[in-house]
């Protein structure tokens, strides 16, 4: 690939970060990490990436959804995908997904990925994203 | 009563001796007993003693007036038959005779069948009146047991918890009890009130549905209800019908149990349950992880990274096996607190033993701990194991949260009775809101620091559950960068 496409993975369990990292890379894409919350936030305004992937339940008061939503309101994140990782629905049994137009709108990401990733699915997605900007 | 044995007892006050003889044989003939007397006097002193059957009375006798006789007989003994006898009938003496209570009134002379007969006639008379009597009687009794029983069972049901109604087949309340007033937070409610404005939709519904099935329906339907949001108070409605002789339907009787308690411990179990199963897929799904990495031929790894996920594999196995230890504990804890071997224990014996076993993990961070046992410090009742698990806890997060070359101080010491052990580091300390999660299940503070500090996240939990169920106390006083101190009381006289 002779521009790989960057993606932002930001999770506190550092093994999941390491994995996913490793297998992303394999499949060529350019990969940057992060464990918290603020340091993804600040990796992100400096290494302006082509997607992100975030874990929703991390410490320290900066969950997924705070941390997406600020991205969401930068005019880089309107444009790139961002994705919400969690292992909430599966593990804790409580439902989780942004089905409605409004709960999209509400939440702010461009999709909801479970826990342990699927590869393919996550470059599928990355591959047929079309950004709100290129309507 | 001897009308009830075979021979009736008829007495006889005249003072006609020959017509008295006369009539004894008579009627000694048909098989009665017969007593004479014959005074006045005599006559009340015999007819009051025993009661008589029969009593016939001459209206003129020598000392008193034969209406006299039958009046103080009559008020011992109302249901002897007395006959007033007389050879000077006369209408004012039959009325007054009558009105004193005499069954008859019989003009001398009489023939012995006219006697007879009208023996027999009283007989007949005191008969039914005994019956009457009786009947009467067991009546009273039988009513007073009801409305005892009746009583009873209304204090009964007043006393229990559970709310209890009763709708009739018009859904007008026809007997309540002051718990489910209680449990409906009404003020009060009248006996024909119309349970369609006062009962929650969910057990009208069901009510209705009992009242309007086709088949009688005899089996209790429930359903639960929130009553006040948050689950502050949910109820259990149990709705059973009431069976009419006639084999219709005449009511309902609506039980409220309040399970708020119940659904609470439920919440808990289920939130434990997720939190538990989180927490042991996590290190499950970082193993799978590095494995299906190092298998898959499409990814390049070097060998520094191989030895570091398989070494980072163990590290979490090994995490693993720490938190199902941990479990473990935890559910003996819950399940065995009275099974525990109460014994005297000297908590400096259980500090010193527990820092020597700790004694690799201290040099490696070299850590120096200083221990003051203040002079009388305490023994107490309380189990070997729980105690030393509860020090060991607590001295190894001393240890793990401590920076290197930190201290520990330790003091022990007795006050008001309880025996309190301080156990202060100078590591990393806590802020305030992580202070406030310390002792939730699988809480571990994450921040820089502590991101490779290995941990289960029960071990405080296992900590206040050991020191709650002894009754004591566990206080944490810290500040970020400075240190944590914890502070545990013990009550001295614990059974």
């Amino acid at each position: 690939m002779v521009n790989p496409k960057k993606i932002l993975l930001v999770d506190d369990d550092i093994d999941l970060l390491e994995q996913n990292k490793v297998l992303l890379e394999s499949k060529g894409f350019k990969v940057i990490t992060a464990e918290k919350g603020e340091e993804g936030w600040k990796l992100f305004q400096k290494e302006k990436p082509d997607a992100a992937v975030i874990d929703l339940i991390m410490e320290q008061m900066d969950s997924g959804f705070v941390l997406c939503h600020r991205i969401k309101k930068t005019e880089l994140g309107k444009r790139i995908p961002v994705y919400i990782l969690t292992s909430a629905t599966y593990d804790t049994g409580f439902k989780f997904s942004a089905s409605t137009k409004e709960e999209k709108e509400w939440i702010k990401c461009d999709g909801i990925l479970n826990k342990p990733i699927v590869l393919e699915d996550l470059i599928d997605r990355l591959d047929n994203f079309v950004s709100p900007g290129n309507n | 009563m001897q009308l009830l044995n075979e021979k009736a007892a008829i007495l006889i006050v005249d003072n006609e001796k020959n017509l008295c003889q006369s009539i004894k044989l008579l009627l000694e003939k048909e098989n009665y007993k017969v007593n004479f007397v014959e005074t006045g006097e005599e006559g009340i002193k015999q007819g009051t003693l025993s009661e008589f059957d029969v009593v016939l009375i001459e209206m003129k006798l020598p000392d008193l007036d034969g209406l006299k006789v039958l009046k103080e007989i009559k008020s011992i003994h109302p249901n002897s038959i007395c006959f007033i006898i007389t050879s000077e009938p006369s209408y004012d003496s039959a009325i007054e005779a009558t009105r004193l209570g005499a069954f008859g009134y019989i003009p001398k002379p009489f023939s012995p069948d006219e006697l007879l007969r009208r023996i027999e006639q009283g007989l007949e008379h005191r008969l039914l009146i005994i019956e009457a009597n009786r009947l009467k009687k067991e009546r009273e009794e039988n009513l007073l047991e009801v409305a005892s029983e009746k009583s009873r069972l209304n204090t009964i049901i007043k006393s229990i918890s559970d709310g209890v109604l009763v709708i009739n087949r018009s859904e007008e309340f026809v007997y309540y009890n002051y718990a489910a007033l209680k449990i409906l937070d009404l003020y009060e409610l009248k006996i024909g009130d119309y349970a369609n404005k006062i009962l929650p939709e969910k057990i009208l519904i069901l009510v209705n549905k009992i009242f309007n099935s086709e088949k009688i329906l005899l089996k209790t339907f429930t359903t639960q209800i929130e009553l006040k949001p948050n689950s502050e108070l949910v109820i259990e409605a149990a709705c059973t019908p009431i069976p009419h002789p006639d084999g219709s339907i005449a009511g309902v009787v609506v039980v409220l149990s309040n399970i708020t308690t119940f659904k609470k411990i439920e919440l808990i179990k289920s939130q434990f349950i997720s939190m538990v199963a989180h927490e042991l897929k996590a290190p499950v799904a970082a193993v799978q992880g590095y494995l299906n990495i190092l298998l898959n031929p499409d990814i390049e790894i070097s060998i520094e990274q191989e030895k570091d996920y398989l070494a980072r594999s163990v590290t979490r196995l090994n995490g693993l096996i720490d938190l199902v230890n941990d479990l473990l504990d935890i559910s003996k804890m819950e399940l065995k607190t009275k099974q525990r071997e109460i014994e005297n224990i000297k908590l400096d014996e259980i500090i010193f033993g527990t820092v020597k076993l700790l004694e690799i993990e201290l040099k490696k961070k070299n850590i120096i701990v200083e221990t003051y046992i203040h002079s009388g410090f305490p023994i107490i009742k309380a189990d070997l194991n729980e105690m030393n698990r509860l020090i060991l806890n607590l001295l190894s997060n001393a240890i793990k949260y401590n920076n290197e070359n930190g201290k520990i101080f330790i003091h022990g010491f007795e006050l008001h009775n309880y025996a309190i052990i301080k156990i202060q580091d100078t590591g990393i300390g806590m802020t305030a809101e992580e202070k406030s999660k310390l002792f939730n299940e699988f809480y571990r503070v994450k921040n820089e620091k502590t991101r490779l500090i290995a941990g289960t996240g029960l071990g405080l939990t296992i900590v206040k559950r050991i020191i709650d169920s002894y009754h004591g106390k566990i206080e944490v006083d810290s500040e970020a960068g400075t240190g944590t101190t914890f502070t545990i009381s013990l009550p001295i006289n614990n059974n």
